[in-house]
Order: structure tokens, then C-alpha cells, then sequence
């Protein structure tokens, strides 16, 4: 199955009057910092101790992300143009703090950014560049231990982002502005919790993970506040005994 | 440490915060006593203070949210607990993220997250915002404010990236309408309520700067009164009344020593 969608456009700008094809892709940029994550650090510390969720979450990682459809004559040409500007653009990385993944994700190209049903981290048929590969060297916030003696352990990619979109249409025509061989679209951006729920089914990890995102009351929910952020699950599943979440 | 805080405002230092001895200044400045409470003392030490005041700054470094984080201390068990029996609490910028979060503002459905802090909404630029701002005191029972008359216009600093009172629910801001809960609202020099930056800073719904709860003990205000308790802070070029006052004070030490417009909300707390 190919990774991309395919468009026509009238000649691309180049003048020539001829219909050009183009792919189309859904692209993903997950950055996280190289040195330790104190925003991690404090989350898991106060849904561990304050909110008393030791016994049902064994672990998070915290990304920043930016996923967009993103249109130019190929994949490789899309990646390294829009790896040029993210490289160089500190709104997006910053070399001396961060690491990045960007990629092309499976499937059809997903406008408004419906989400996969597949883990990330696991997910096959993408293209990826950057500094370091993210999933190599993150160590988990948490209980690496309990996480990999026990089975029952769900793992959610939960993206936060502002209701307003001021802050999305304001990346996405920074792209759009530096940008040379690609334009994107439908850009969402947000914070990425990867987040490791211990339950006995995946409609009670949702409960527990809905409670733990979701700030209703001073006892309840830490990672948004539901009067200005919503989240949406990009990926979620179960992880096997045994097989890490690297 | 067994200093007492009988008889004394407590000012919660939470790590990170960063107004909490001006705030004691100002606090002291109208004759009443202020001691600093560390976040992680015995909570029952705030037993028998006076009053509390959540100061500004970045409380754990505004991770996660501003407020959140503070939000879910256990001093804050202590805090929502003597305010429903009344204690006057007051929250200043980082301290109103704080009792947000913590469901204390608006209060109405009690400690149930009801607002937010959200990142303001400015034209033609983002993020922290530092001016000065003017603001209008409605009629409300609250506490903190009973020395202001209604429609007085106050002069005030705000500093915040984070300042936006919203709201998803429709009903809420009824309500707090309703309950005059809705205590400062920002506006022009003139006291014109108006829904411009940057009259309006942050792009709060209704121009709301202060929201206190039902029963008018607890408020949570975005600007800064202890930036604002002496004369001399304010700048020379503000427009308004206390603008022509503070030059015509230049160059008299004395009077530049005098009461600054934010001092009212620490004297209204002398007697309760």
C-alpha cells in the first residue's frame, strides 16, 4: 500500500501550463528534549503522589508535536525541505536542547489529522530523519520494571492542544513562509503525553487516562483544562508482556 | 520554625514564586502583620492566621499549567478549608492561577474546575505581557475590595503570559454575573469598559481581571496591588487621575510615599 495520496495541480508554478502530480502525506515532527524533561518529571510526580495514581499509571514520556498533510512533488522531497526549516527554525527545534523525529506516517493522508489505531513507535511504512531516533533513548518516567513483569499495561499517545487555533494557523504559515518545494496544511500542534496505564481492558485504561488528562476538580486530572485544551488519542493499544515500549 | 501566624496574613511561598515580599511590604504598609508560610510546613500553622495571599511569580515553574501544579498541594487542602469557613484568601496573578485551578474561583460548584487561566490573546504579539492596566471596580460583596466605591478606576500593573479568564460554560458566567462575583474588569483611563487591547490585555471574556466567589472571601485577580501600593510606583506618564497625581507629587519625597491605588485592597482587609 502506498504511505501517500496523490493530487494534480496546474503546473506547479513553474509557468509550463501542464498538470503536474503530487504526493500528498500526512507528516509528523515529535521533538523532545535531550536533557531530563522536569515537565515529565513533575507530571509523573503529581499523579504518582499528590492524585494517588501509583497503582494506575506506570509510566509517561512528553513530546512536543506538530503533525500536518504536507504536499510536494515526492517524500523525500517534502522530508528534507520541511527538515531544512525545522532545523533552522527554533519556534520548532532548537539543536542545542532538542531531538526530532519527523516522518511520513502510513496510511492514507489523514486531513484534520483523524489519528492511527496503531502504537507509535511500531508503526511501519514511514520515512524518517532527524538527529536521533526518538524511541531509542527515552528513558520512561516511571516503573520500567513493574511495566515489563506485568501484562495489562495500555500505552496512549493523547495530543493536547488549545481550542483556539491561533497558535496552529500562526506555525502553519511560518512553514508556509520558508518553505521551498512543499506547502502544508491542516497543521495541528500541541503537547504529546505518552502515557502507560495498568488496568484489565482498554475501556478501563480510557476511564483511568480520561481522569488522569482531564482537570475536572483539585483532586482530579492534571494535563488540561478542559476550558481551554482538548485532547484526542493519536494511537493507542495494548503492550505485551515483556516487550518494552522502546 | 514555630513563628505563629495568629493574628497574621500568611503569604504561601510555593516554589517559584517570586512577589511574596513585596506583597508582605504591602501587606505591612496597612498596619497589619504578614509572615511568608513555606509550602511544605504543617498546614495547621494556617490555623489561626488572619488572612492568606497566594503571591505572584511561576509557581513549580508554571510546568504543565500555571497553577496546576500548586493546585494539588496538600497547604491547599488547608487554604479551600478555611476559606469555606470564611478566611479571607486572596490570589494575585500566579496565586489566581492557582485558586482556578484549584475549583476555589468561581466556587460555585466548590472545587470544581470551572474556568481557566488561558494564554492571553493579544494583537500583534504572543506570550508575556508586562503594562499598565486600569480597572473598574464592580459591585460585589467581596472582602478585598470594600474600600473601593463602585465604578472606581484604579491603576494597576499586570505581568502575565497566562491571564485570560474563559470559560466553556455558558451557565458559570451567568451565575457569576448573577451572584456579583464579577469584581474588576479592565478599562480605559476613563473607566470605559471596552473590549480592545489593551484595555483589555489578555482578551479575558467580559474584560474580568478579579472574580471573587459567592460568599466574597476568596478572590483571584490577575493585576498586581502590591506593585501598586505607593505612589511612587506608578509611572510618570499614566494617564488618568492617579497619572496628574503622581506628577504633581515629583520631587516630594514625602508624598511620593503616599498611598498608591492597589493599597485599598490590603487596608480592606483591616477589621475583618
Amino acid at each position: 500500500m502506498s504511505p501517500y495520496g496523490f493530487g494534480h495541480r496546474r503546473d506547479g508554478g513553474t509557468g509550463s501550463g501542464l498538470e503536474e502530480l503530487f504526493v500528498i502525506a500526512w507528516i509528523e515532527l515529535w521533538v523532545r528534549l535531550k536533557v531530563v524533561d522536569l515537565v515529565a518529571q513533575t507530571a509523573w510526580m503529581t499523579l504518582t503522589e499528590k492524585l494517588d495514581l501509583r497503582d494506575d499509571l506506570c509510566g509517561l514520556k512528553h513530546y512536543s508535536y506538530w503533525g500536518m498533510d504536507a504536499d510536494g512533488i515526492d517524500a523525500e522531497t517534502i522530508l528534507d525541505d520541511v527538515d531544512r526549516v525545522i532545523r533552522m527554525d527554533s519556534a520548532f527545534t532548537n539543536q542545542n536542547k532538542h531531538c526530532y523525529r519527523l516522518r511520513i506516517c502510513d496510511g492514507t493522508p489523514q486531513a484534520g489529522g483523524s489519528g492511527l489505531a496503531i502504537p507509535s513507535g511500531r508503526r511501519e511504512g514511514c520515512a524518517s530523519t532527524g538527529d536521533l531516533a526518538l524511541e531509542k533513548d527515552l528513558p520512561i518516567e516511571g516503573d520500567e520494571k513493574r511495566l515489563l513483569e506485568r501484562g495489562g499495561v495500555y500505552v496512549f499517545d493523547c495530543l493536547i492542544r488549545e481550542r483556539r487555533g491561533d497558535r496552529e494557523r500562526a506555525f502553519e504559515d511560518r512553514l508556509n513562509g520558508r518553505l521551498k518545494a512543499a506547502s502544508v496544511s491542516h497543521l495541528k500542534h500541541g503537547e504529546l503525553w505518552r502515557m502507560l496505564i495498568l488496568a484489565d481492558g482498554l475501556e478501563e485504561a480510557q476511564g483511568k487516562l480520561e481522569r488522569m488528562l482531564v482537570t475536572r476538580s483539585r483532586r482530579e486530572g492534571l494535563l488540561l483544562n478542559p476550558h481551554y485544551q482538548r485532547y484526542e488519542i493519536v494511537s493507542s493499544g495494548p503492550v505485551a508482556s515483556g516487550e518494552g515500549l522502546r | 520554625m514555630t513563628e505563629t501566624f495568629a493574628g497574621k496574613v500568611a503569604i504561601v511561598q510555593f516554589p517559584g514564586v517570586n512577589c511574596e515580599y513585596e506583597t508582605a511590604a504591602a501587606v505591612e504598609a496597612v498596619g497589619a502583620e504578614a509572615g511568608l508560610f513555606r509550602w511544605n510546613e504543617d498546614p495547621g500553622r494556617l490555623e489561626d492566621s488572619l488572612a492568606i495571599i497566594l503571591p505572584g511569580g511561576f509557581s513549580y515553574q508554571d510546568r504543565i499549567r500555571a497553577g496546576v501544579v500548586a493546585a494539588k498541594d496538600r497547604v491547599m487542602d488547608k487554604v479551600a478549608e478555611l476559606a469555606l469557613a470564611g478566611r479571607p484568601v486572596l490570589g494575585v496573578c500566579n496565586g489566581a492561577q492557582v485558586l482556578v485551578e484549584s475549583g476555589m474561583i468561581p466556587g460555585i460548584h466548590w472545587e470544581r474546575i470551572d474556568l481557566a487561566l488561558a494564554p492571553n490573546i493579544m494583537t500583534d504579539r504572543e506570550g508575556y505581557f508586562c503594562t499598565w492596566v486600569h480597572l473598574r471596580c464592580e459591585e460585589s460583596g467581596c472582602v478585598w475590595t470594600r474600600r473601593f466605591s463602585i465604578g472606581s478606576v484604579l491603576p494597576v500593573p499586570v505581568a502575565h503570559a497566562e491571564g485570560r479568564f474563559v470559560t466553556e460554560d455558558a451557565g458559570v458566567l451567568a451565575d457569576m454575573r448573577d451572584n456579583n462575583q464579577i469584581v474588576l474588569r479592565y478599562c480605559d483611563s476613563g473607566g470605559t469598559v471596552e473590549d480592545v487591547f489593551p484595555v483589555n490585555p489578555n482578551g479575558s471574556v467580559e474584560n474580568i481581571a478579579g472574580i471573587c466567589n459567592k460568599e466574597g472571601n476568596v478572590l483571584a485577580m490577575m493585576p498586581h496591588p502590591e506593585r501598586a501600593t505607593w505612589l511612587r510606583q506608578i509611572p510618570e506618564d499614566l494617564a488618568g487621575a492617579w497619572g496628574r497625581k503622581r506628577r504633581l507629587a515629583a520631587g516630594r519625597a514625602d508624598t511620593m510615599e503616599g498611598e498608591g491605588p492597589g493599597r485599598a485592597f490590603f487596608t480592606s482587609l483591616i477589621g475583618t
